[in-house]
């Protein structure tokens, strides 16, 4: 390992994870585990010096920001959400079409006199004069949540976080509303919510990352361009 | 990050004991609230955009607590646990730590763990003259720290109310401007729509369904709009009630069918939140505005004109006060009179001290009734610099 010239970091699992190695493979560069079969490091065939390391999406977005890897795959959801200074952070290499997904804000489909965003306030009000307190959202996206928010002018709310099963919230009366990633919307319909009109936060997929606190030197650098290269041709 | 909590400790110590002195003599019993505090609380009532500067965390029971971010809320707190049923007046000051988190830096002037030293007086059923008091005590601490060139700013959100209240306007849209004072840029928007005399979407199944409801009959809506859930299947989510969803389609009813509002209100109002200036010129022009509309708020105004007669008699030089109609509306509990105590320079490091009357919190924080409530900050470490500076 001592002969890397350039670390990739690359989600070990999820729906990302299948996806990553196919588009590796696509390129000409399969991805090869090394060592015991549950190993966290692997490498690119027909590639030397390259140390892939296998981690979380989430994970990866934290290696970029350090530097502790020069380039990642992850989501443009979880950049966004977790970078304050994305464009100082990253530089986004190649959009790999993977991964897509959106982030929105989803109400009941029972509150028919709620449409857009600019609803969202008045009905703040409403519950507030009716309930005393908030409409609470529930979201693992809380600075696009406050940032989306904010731009919407819509202030009456508060974020109760939430990690798994955010769309049943409503339901279950921990929510009133969420902030969540959607594919298909089946999920969201399944659960008897509805996307507001002008609620979509972000349009995301996989992107290949270069982190621009890790160390660039000259061999570094050529890895990259070809890593880059071979994604984007194939 | 800073090793030290606060720089000059023994000079900020030394002045907080000052400003604590003043306010024991004039009454005020020292209190120490808690520094950890439920989060709850200040999410419910002070809103996303605080706690993105507050502390908040989880502890290992589970709790969601925050580390206070400002000491209003928690000596409230205090009040309510010694006195549940809010009957007893009580004053008391303080003086310790609050923490916000930075986004641009953390820095002398906005440092994350800064002083608060203060009052907050409960119950005193006397508004006029505890909104005196609460000013001259905050200008009498300031003073006693040496401050000499220093500047107050006043506001009196009591007066906004019973502007929009005196306005021809339907109740629903009255509820709107008055919740929408919290946000300036929403408000605004709100004011252009009504200047354009705009309606709402007549069209599509939504003002459908209005259409068939009945604004004089808010049980038979509520069946009509359950009628509805049932057909397409809609269960009832997101703790709203029937009763809440249908008394916004008759909201929208009540606009699809009366007449558009007048233009000129939205002007009356743009001209009322413009006003400022000294405290009797600001007077003055509230007063022509009032009259040019052909609206009644002479009890707010002479209610305000007193208080500034007696600040006057205490000593404050009006001459160099501000009056802004549309100052205090940054945070969301206060309901009448606001003020500040401000020093030359610029932003916030220029703001030393602040305060106002908050009647509603303590009833929604666990008051079993509405309670008179004022109060008032000094940001410490700014006092100190100020005074180091020669102001």
């Amino acid at each position: 390992m001592t002969s890397a010239k350039l670390s990739i970091g690359v989600p070990s699992k999820g729906r990302l994870k299948d996806q990553a190695a196919a588009i590796f493979e696509k390129a000409g560069i399969p991805l090869r585990n090394k060592g015991p079969e549950r190993g966290y490091r692997a490498a690119l065939e027909g590639l030397d010096g390259v140390e892939v390391v296998l981690t979380s999406a989430a994970e990866i977005v934290h290696e970029l920001k350090s530097g502790r890897v020069h380039l990642g795959i992850t989501g443009e959801d979880l950049i966004r959400e977790t970078l304050a200074d994305v464009d100082g952070s990253v530089e986004f290499l190649v959009s790999l079409g993977l991964g897509r997904a959106d982030v929105v804000v989803a109400v009941p489909d029972c509150w028919i006199d709620v449409a857009r965003m600019g609803d969202l306030e008045d009905v703040a009000a409403q519950f507030a004069r009716a309930h005393g307190r908030r409409l609470r959202v529930a979201t693992k996206y809380m600075n696009l949540t406050r940032r989306f928010f904010a731009a919407s002018g819509v202030a009456g709310y508060r974020i109760v976080e939430s990690v798994g099963a955010t769309e049943a919230t409503p339901a279950a009366g921990t929510a009133e509303l969420i902030v969540d990633i959607t594919t298909t919307g089946t999920t969201l319909r399944a659960n008897h919510l509805k996307v507001l009109e002008d609620g979509l936060i972000l349009k995301s997929q996989a992107h290949l990352f270069a982190s621009r606190a890790a160390p660039w030197d000259t061999s570094a650098k050529k890895l990259r361009d070809t890593i880059a290269n071979r994604l984007k041709t194939s | 990050m800073a090793a030290e909590s606060a720089r000059k400790f023994e000079a900020l110590e030394a002045q907080a004991t000052a400003l604590l002195d003043v306010f024991k003599r004039a009454g005020y019993e020292q209190v120490a609230p808690s520094i950890i505090q439920p989060a709850d609380v200040f999410l419910d009532q002070i809103g996303e955009q605080v706690r993105s500067r507050t502390y908040v965390f989880t502890d290992l029971a589970g709790d969601e607590l925050c580390l206070r971010p400002d000491l209003t809320v928690p000596v409230s707190r205090l009040y309510l646990e010694r006195h549940p049923d809010a009957d007893t007046p009580a004053r008391y000051c303080y003086n310790g730590p609050a923490f916000r988190f930075q986004p641009d830096r953390n820095n002398q002037a906005h440092p994350r763990e800064f002083r608060q030293a203060g009052i907050e007086s409960f119950g005193a059923k006397d508004k006029e003259s505890a909104d005196v008091e609460t000013v001259l005590l905050a200008v009498e601490a300031v003073r006693s720290a040496r401050l000499k060139d220093f500047r107050l700013r006043f506001g009196d959100i009591a007066l906004f109310y019973a502007f929009i209240d005196a306005l021809a306007l339907p109740d629903r849209w009255r509820l709107k401007l008055r919740h929408y004072f919290w946000r300036p840029q929403a408000f605004h928007a709100l004011l252009s729509q009504l200047a354009r005399s705009e309606r709402p979407d007549a069209e599509g199944p939504v003002a459908a369904l209005a259409g068939t409801l009945d604004r004089d009959d808010p049980e038979k809506s509520e069946e009509l709009v359950a009628c509805h859930f049932d057909d397409k299947g809609l269960p009832l989510a997101g703790n709203r009630t029937l009763s809440e969803i249908t008394a916004r389609l008759l909201d929208l009813l009540g606009d699809l069918r009366a007449e558009p509002l007048r233009k000129e209100i939205a002007t009356v109002i743009d001209y009322f939140l413009a006003v400022s200036a000294a405290p009797e010129e600001a007077v003055e022009r509230v007063t022509m505005i009032a009259k040019g509309a052909c609206i009644d708020v002479a009890p707010a105004l002479q209610a305000l004109v007193r208080r500034f007669e007696r600040l006057e008699q205490g000593g404050i030089d009006l001459g160099k006060s501000t009056f802004a109609t549309e100052f205090g509306r940054s945070f969301e509990y206060y309901s009448g009179l606001v003020f500040q105590i401000e020093v030359g320079g610029e932003g916030d490091a220029s703001q030393i001290a602040g305060g106002g009357r908050y009647d509603g919190l303590l009833a929604h924080i666990g008051a079993p009734r509405e309670v008179p409530a004022i109060g008032a900050a000094i940001h410490t470490e700014r006092l100190l610099a100020a005074v180091e500076r020669g102001a």
